[in-house]
């Protein structure tokens, strides 16, 4: 067999074994979305496919998209999670964007020591910070008669300050493939250094903070630790909301499939809209190593 | 370059400047880290100051109210987790160590392994090639929560999805296994965490690949090594750096690893079984539905401990190898 062939072939088979196995990768979310549509006895029962009606017509269970929003107060913990996630990108991409120009821009004293203990924080276990917080905010409202526990604020401050040291370890990276002669350029024609941040380097980096920010988004939309002991009824997010679907009163398994779905679709929307820059963003560190 | 001797020239003073002159010139970048610093103050350090003292009180449910002036209790709390057969803390805590250990283990190799062959696949040239990777990436977004619940669902003894394919559809079992429940367990959340996570390191190392120089792989064909000759000598060693830092953050993550477990498992309400159980799920069990604070803060105290000692061996290991290479 010729070479070319050959080679030709085993292409091929590659091919084929690569699309096996991104159906099987696929497989768990499409077996999520057809959960999501049977009906609640046929997934406590265990049959496999859809059951019929009377009629003999296929029932596809639409209506869980509905009751969903009804059975649980699901429609809150989606806007308490859009708010908190959403005020935590804002509040910490602040924080962030600020030390991390200063990180790649400026050699100071103690800015080994900043670099370095924020890659430290990342070894910390969370539920170290977790203890002593929740203490001090149970403690703090006590004292004072101002609740932390169970708000918005207690949350977003806490989420900000640990989704920050992650950003700007990725943010440094995108600062720092930014020339610097444009700055120094616009030094010289006499800009400060805050026009030379707010007019050259913050519009230039603005992709790399567009997709930080939305990481940082999908991040807080992940967290359960915190928000399971920092919430209560009125705050919950929808990790915490989510579990009330299967508990001592129900079993509503289509229900939370439904739930799990709809919690699914904004970050799947959010990453495939800004896909290459977060791709970008978080392959840059790693790659320089 | 050209610039070059210009720049050191002028760098050279700098050195000899004072402190104080070099914080002064730099000003502005401390007006930049100051929020993030105060914030790092006040929700880092804080706790984990606190959380370090509070190891060496007796805090629970009863002496809670007293916050930082609870009975000090030296060092009884990690007694009690190290060494005391007795106390209820330890319930369950070697099995979850254990767990631990394998689950971090297998789930970082794993999500290495799998990530390398997929990164190897779709590194070739090939129709919708953009489309395919952007497909793999799937799991990645899914939240951890989401894929706890998911595959809670899809281990269901009847009805879930990876009975109906290994028995009903493949009759590669003879029989339905509960995965839920006994050994299986850990496989039970060992494979989600992979299925979440490879398709990071399938990112990381995809990007890695590219950047290795075309021209070592034709030299290696003009010396006619095969496919496995080339990448052990040629792609492995280039794509350290990637492994690295992929090998570090998957042993740290995946010991802290929480949500997916805690989700799988009774929906957040169950308990994880003997092996299933975690650090994390166990630390948080007894700190917050047992409401045993200290006990709780001395056990991720030494967790800390052995995560730091693992951190620093991996990075000696690193930096042994790289003077051998």
């Amino acid at each position: 067999m010729p070479y070319y062939l050959r080679k030709r072939i085993i292409d091929i088979i590659i091919s084929i074994i690569m699309l096996i196995f991104l159906g099987l990768t696929l497989l768990p979310v499409g077996w999520m979305i057809f959960s999501s549509l049977k009906s609640s006895s046929d997934i406590a029962i265990g049959r496999v496919g859809l059951s019929r009606n009377l009629t003999g017509q296929v029932e596809v269970h639409w209506d869980n998209y509905v009751d969903m929003w009804k059975n649980v107060n699901f429609g809150l913990y989606l806007k308490n999670s859009l708010i908190i996630c959403g005020s935590t990108m804002f509040l910490a991409m602040i924080l962030s964007t600020l030390a991390a120009y200063a990180l790649s821009r400026f050699k100071f004293p103690g800015s080994d020591l900043f670099s370095n203990t924020i890659l430290a924080t990342q070894m910390i276990p969370a539920i170290m910070y977790l203890i002593p917080l929740y203490i001090m905010f149970v403690k703090f409202t006590i004292m004072t008669g101002i609740p932390i526990k169970g708000t918005y604020l207690g949350l977003i401050l806490i989420y900000s300050a640990f989704f920050v040291p992650f950003s700007i370890w990725i943010l440094r990276g995108f600062f720092a493939s930014i020339p610097k002669e444009l700055e120094e350029a616009a030094r010289i024609d006499g800009c400060s250094p805050l026009q030379v941040f707010w007019y050259i380097a913050l519009p230039l980096a603005k992709p790399g903070i567009i997709a930080t920010g939305i990481y940082l988004f999908l991040q807080a939309w992940d967290e359960l630790m915190f928000a399971w002991v920092l919430t209560n009824g009125d705050t919950m997010t929808i990790p915490v909301g989510i579990r009330l679907f299967v508990g001592n009163y129900q079993n509503r398994f289509d229900l939370m499939m439904a739930a799990a779905t709809v919690a699914t679709i904004p970050v799947v929307v959010l990453f495939f809209m800004l896909q290459k820059h977060i791709v970008r963003g978080l392959t840059a560190g790693a790659v320089k190593g | 370059m050209r610039s070059q001797e210009g720049i050191v020239f002028l760098k050279r003073p700098n050195k000899k400047k004072s402190l104080w002159l070099r914080i002064k010139q730099n000003r502005i970048a401390y007006y930049f880290i100051a929020p993030t610093a105060l914030a790092m103050l006040f929700l880092h350090l804080t706790p984990i100051l606190q959380g370090i003292y509070m190891s060496f009180l007796n805090l629970n449910q009863m002496t809670l109210q007293y916050y930082l002036l609870a009975p000090f209790v030296w060092f009884e709390n990690y007694y009690k987790v190290l060494i005391d057969p007795t106390s209820p803390v330890r319930i369950g805590l070697f099995e979850a160590v254990r767990n631990t250990v394998i689950y971090t283990v297998v789930v970082t190799m794993g999500t290495l392994g799998v990530g390398m062959i997929v990164a190897l696949m779709v590194h070739r040239k090939f129709h919708g090639q953009s489309l395919v990777r952007a497909l793999f990436l799937f799991p990645w977004i899914v939240p951890t929560y989401v894929t706890g619940l998911l595959w809670g669902v899809m281990w269901l003894k009847e009805g879930g999805l990876v009975n109906v394919l290994l028995v009903d559809w493949l009759h590669l079992l003879p029989y339905k296994p509960s995965w839920l429940t006994g050994v299986n367990t850990i496989w039970a959340i060992i494979i989600p965490t992979i299925w979440r996570f490879w398709p990071l390191s399938m990112l990381m190392l995809l990007a890695g690949l590219q950047t290795i120089p075309e021209e070592l792989y034709e030299a290696a064909d003009i010396d006619g090594a095969g496919p496995w000759r080339k990448f052990w000598m040629i792609t492995w060693p280039m794509l350290r750096p990637v492994w690295f830092i992929l090998i570090l953050f998957g042993l740290i993550y995946n010991t802290y690893s929480f949500n997916i477990v805690i989700m799988m498992f009774g929906f957040g309400a169950g308990f994880p079984g003997e092996w299933g159980d975690l650090m994390m799920t166990n630390i948080f069990r007894n700190s917050f539905q047992l409401w045993n604070f200290g006990t709780g803060a001395a056990a991720s105290v030494l967790l800390l401990i052995v995560m730091i000692m693992i951190v620093n061996v991996w990075f000696r290991y690193f930096k042994k190898t790289e003077e051998m290479q």
